[in-house]
């Protein structure tokens, strides 16, 4: 494979998903429903809850509508990442993905040239609630929209190898109800997304362990930090291990030479 | 040298799909892969395509090993699915398009092959149509066309002629027929119609997993005696069909 | 081209730093009285960065500067006194008598005589600062508190807590000559830049009262309301306006709220999140920021008045009470 067949190969991948995405307008503006719920209803209501006390990165106190926006972006990504390797996974002996494994090119790239530009797309309803989010009053710095950029990517990157890694080994999840049920919901919730740790603390300290440790809560955090132009050093360096791990192990989940019988 | 496919099994847990498979295909030729339902060609294409790791045996497509060495093999390799595989709300051209992507050719280079392999089908005024808009027979001919983009020396069809009113089904057979002899091409057309085997191609009869007969159709018959393929077919499989 | 380039790093260098340094040399600086630990906090408007302690009397709570602004005065309420802090090297250099328990005061624009409320007492305390005598002392309402005097010297208006008015004190005869009844305990008096109107806010009623000085009469009640926080939290407290008409701030106590107010509709048009209890503002020289000190949460926020928005929260001692800004 040279670098040009790369790209060419990537740029197809990238094309094809962006066609897919402006075909399929519907399912943006419904993707966009749910966090706008959170932030509309769910938020309002606890419009002064964190008025309390000043946590990283802000430096001052926030609402909560300014304090859920990363987890909200970041439920976004989680849910389009998801969805994304469930159907790599179910579509490996069928459609598209069928078309995309007999390609010459090696897998891992295949497959991560495909997560990344599902990545991208993911990134289009971000800023597009993030846009709508502005319009309703919550705002980050603006360069903070640019700085985010990266942490977006990378985490977008980690939960969907995680997607595809957990869809490939566990088969029980059959459906998209399961992955909701025993991944994204747990993920989502147990997570600094909701309330912030210290919060989490408050109510029960294994909550909080759990949720220390849940990677999704460290992907939330450095989009909280970049969003405010700031690096959380911990976060980054979590979020691009747990990303180069579950990489690794989606992707051998695909190679042929492990086999993997029908189901 | 086009595929040699040797001593090949394959089995889900204990279920055998496949039992010491030993195949040669006739370069530039039409073969036919004959079976019903369930006797284990899909398995075959998954294992040819790379979908499932070989347990035991050894494919060579072209004189590599297919585990060996996946990108020159799969270079050299075009596929039609069983399944449309087709993104509907696309257009054709952007269908071929990413196909094309997929083996490092970009689209201007794509442009005048897509031209081409369309232009042999009759399609050439619906590039920019969706493939939503074309009927079962069309999308047939853009797959194959879209198999045919990278310039493969072997093409690999299975049960392309499924779901398909019958008078398609032969235009389709006469197409691929026509490939062949025009550009050297090897098939391997996987059915369980017996009315699209010909009598001087080179046919297998996979039935259960193993290979019953292979040889030329007209061959076949002389040696089991029989009046026609039909005929042999189902004094061999004891089925009706 | 080339002498350019070598000469211009150094130069612009240089620039850059007596640029720093005079900045530096200019910052503004806010004082802040902290109420719980007798001290002043002293902040860099520039680094927004507490940069000094100062141990003063027993519970300081109100703080106004001398007009020239080298000197100032401090409601030590529990020594019962006022301070003199010289701004030069933050020494107190006198202490002025002021009535028991000094609350809130108001320095007439003669630079003189200052006005303090003397809760307990029910009276209003007038000081000469240069002779250091109590010159009168004038019977208000019960729990008197907030202090003003208006622009042109001619009103000394005090509100009493308990009897709930506004009390207009004559400053020639030093006798009130009229009573505005308002809401519920009445904290906090502000005149507009021309003194034509007076701002008072009432804690439990909940309302800021406009009142007309020409006929002493209130001409407008301003009502808040925050989505998500009980009605009776909002307790307003601390007034600013700005000079150029445009914007009043109202400080909501435990609302943790600042209000920004249209000043000319009277139309709430924001709700700006500051800290806990929040209670006295203060603008910088230019009024591009609004300081306010948050009792609870022992912090002073920031706000951006050109974005209305809250840029940072500055930790400062335990109860920050009142807020004075140098240039």
């Amino acid at each position: 494979m040279t670098l040009r067949d790369a790209l060419i190969c990537f740029n197809g991948l990238l094309q094809r998903e962006l066609l897919r995405f402006v075909q399929q307008r519907s399912r943006f503006f419904s993707a966009l429903v749910r966090p706008l719920l959170w932030l509309v209803v769910f938020a309002s209501g606890f419009r002064a809850a964190l008025g309390i006390a000043i946590i990283e990165p802000y430096e001052t106190y926030i609402t909560y509508e300014v304090y859920i926006v990363p987890g909200l972006c970041a439920m976004i990504i989680l849910f389009n990442g998801m969805q994304s390797s469930l159907s790599m996974v179910y579509d490996r002996e069928m459609g598209s993905m069928r078309v995309l494994l007999v390609s010459p090119m090696p897998r891992p790239f295949l497959l991560l040239s495909k997560l990344m530009a599902t990545s991208l797309i993911s990134l289009l309803q971000v800023y597009g609630f993030l846009i709508i989010a502005w319009l309703w009053g919550v705002e980050a710095p603006v360069t903070g929209y640019l700085t985010a950029l990266p942490a977006f990517l990378l985490v977008a990157m980690m939960l969907s190898a995680i997607g595809l890694f957990i869809s490939a080994r566990i088969r029980q999840l059959e459906n998209f109800a399961g992955v909701m049920n025993f991944v994204i919901f747990p993920m989502f919730f147990l997570s600094s997304a909701l309330y912030p740790l210290w919060k989490m603390r408050e109510a029960s300290e294994w909550l909080y362990w759990i949720c220390a440790w849940n990677p999704f809560s460290h992907g939330v955090e450095l989009i909280r930090f970049a969003l405010y132009q700031q690096v959380n050093g911990q976060a980054l360096s979590i979020v691009i291990a747990v990303t180069l791990v579950a990489s690794i192990l989606a992707v051998r989940g695909f190679q042929p030479q492990q086999g993997m019988g029908k189901r | 040298m086009s595929i040699q496919i040797r001593n090949l099994s394959f089995s889900y847990g204990s279920l055998n799909a496949l039992q010491d498979i030993n195949l040669s295909l006739q370069e530039g030729c039409f073969n036919a892969l004959l079976g019903p339902n369930g006797a284990g060609k899909s398995t075959l294409f998954a294992l040819l395509t790379r979908l499932y790791a070989l347990q035991n045996g050894e494919i060579s497509i072209a004189g590599r090993s297919i585990a060996h060495h996946p990108a020159e093999v799969m270079r050299k390799l075009g596929v039609v699915f069983q399944q449309s595989t087709l993104d509907l709300d696309l257009s054709i051209a952007q269908n071929l398009y990413y196909h094309a992507a997929l083996h490092g050719i970009s689209k201007r280079q794509a442009l005048p092959r897509i031209t081409e392999e369309l232009a042999r089908f009759d399609l050439s005024g619906r590039l920019h149509d969706k493939v939503r808009t074309l009927n079962g027979g069309h999308r047939r001919r853009v797959e194959i066309a879209r198999a045919l983009l990278h310039k493969p020396e072997i093409l690999l069809l299975d049960e392309p002629s499924a779901g398909l009113d019958p008078a398609t089904r032969e235009s389709l057979n006469r197409h691929i027929r026509e490939l062949c002899d025009q550009q050297q091409l090897t098939v391997l057309w996987a059915t369980h119609l017996i009315e699209e085997v010909h009598n001087d191609d080179p046919v297998t009869i996979l039935f259960r997993g193993r290979i019953l007969a292979s040889d030329t159709a007209s061959r076949l018959c002389q040696q089991h005696n029989s009046a026609d393929i039909s005929t042999l077919f189902r004094s061999l499989t004891g089925t009706t069909e | 081209m080339r002498c350019l380039t070598k000469i211009l790093p150094p130069l612009t260098l240089s620039l850059l730093s007596t640029g720093m340094l005079w900045n530096q040399a200019m910052a503004e600086t806010a004082y802040v009285s902290n109420e719980k630990d007798d001290t002043i906090s002293i902040i860099n408007l520039d680094t927004l960065e507490v940069t000094g302690t100062i141990n003063v009397g027993e519970r300081p709570r109100g703080i106004i500067f001398s007009h020239d602004k080298t000197r100032l005065y401090i409601c030590a309420s529990d020594s019962d006194t006022v301070q003199v802090m010289d701004l030069k090297d933050n020494r107190i250099i006198a202490q002025l008598p002021s009535g028991e328990d000094p609350e809130q005061f108001a320095l007439h624009p003669d630079d003189r005589h200052l006005y303090i409320a003397n809760e307990n007492d029910a009276v209003v305390t007038v000081v000469d600062v240069k002779t250091q005598e109590v010159i009168s002392q004038i019977d208000v309402g019960v729990e008197p508190e907030g202090m003003a005097v208006s622009p042109d010297g001619r009103w000394a208006l005090s509100t009493s807590e308990t009897t709930n008015m506004v009390h207009w004190i004559d400053t020639r005869t030093h006798e009130v000559v009229d009573n505005t009844l308002v809401d519920q305990r009445p904290r906090h008096v502000e005149f507009n830049k021309d003194g034509s109107i007076v701002w008072a806010s009432s804690e439990i009623g909940g309302t800021v009262s406009i009142i007309d000085v020409s006929n002493r009469q209130i001409s407008h009640k301003l009502n808040f309301q925050i989505r998500g926080i009980h009605p009776d939290k909002i307790q307003p407290v601390g007034i600013k306006l700005t000079d150029d008409g445009k914007y009043a701030f109202v400080a909501l106590g435990p609302a943790n709220h600042v209000a920004v107010v249209d000043a000319k509709t009277y139309e709430v048009l924001d709700y700006l999140l500051v800290g806990r209890r929040v209670w006295h503002m203060e603008f910088n020289s230019d009024q591009s920021r609004l300081l306010t000190t948050n009792g609870i949460s022992g912090d002073v926020s920031v706000i951006d008045i050109n974005r209305m928005k809250v840029i940072k929260s500055i930790k400062v001692g335990r109860y920050p009470w009142g807020i004075r800004i140098k240039p």
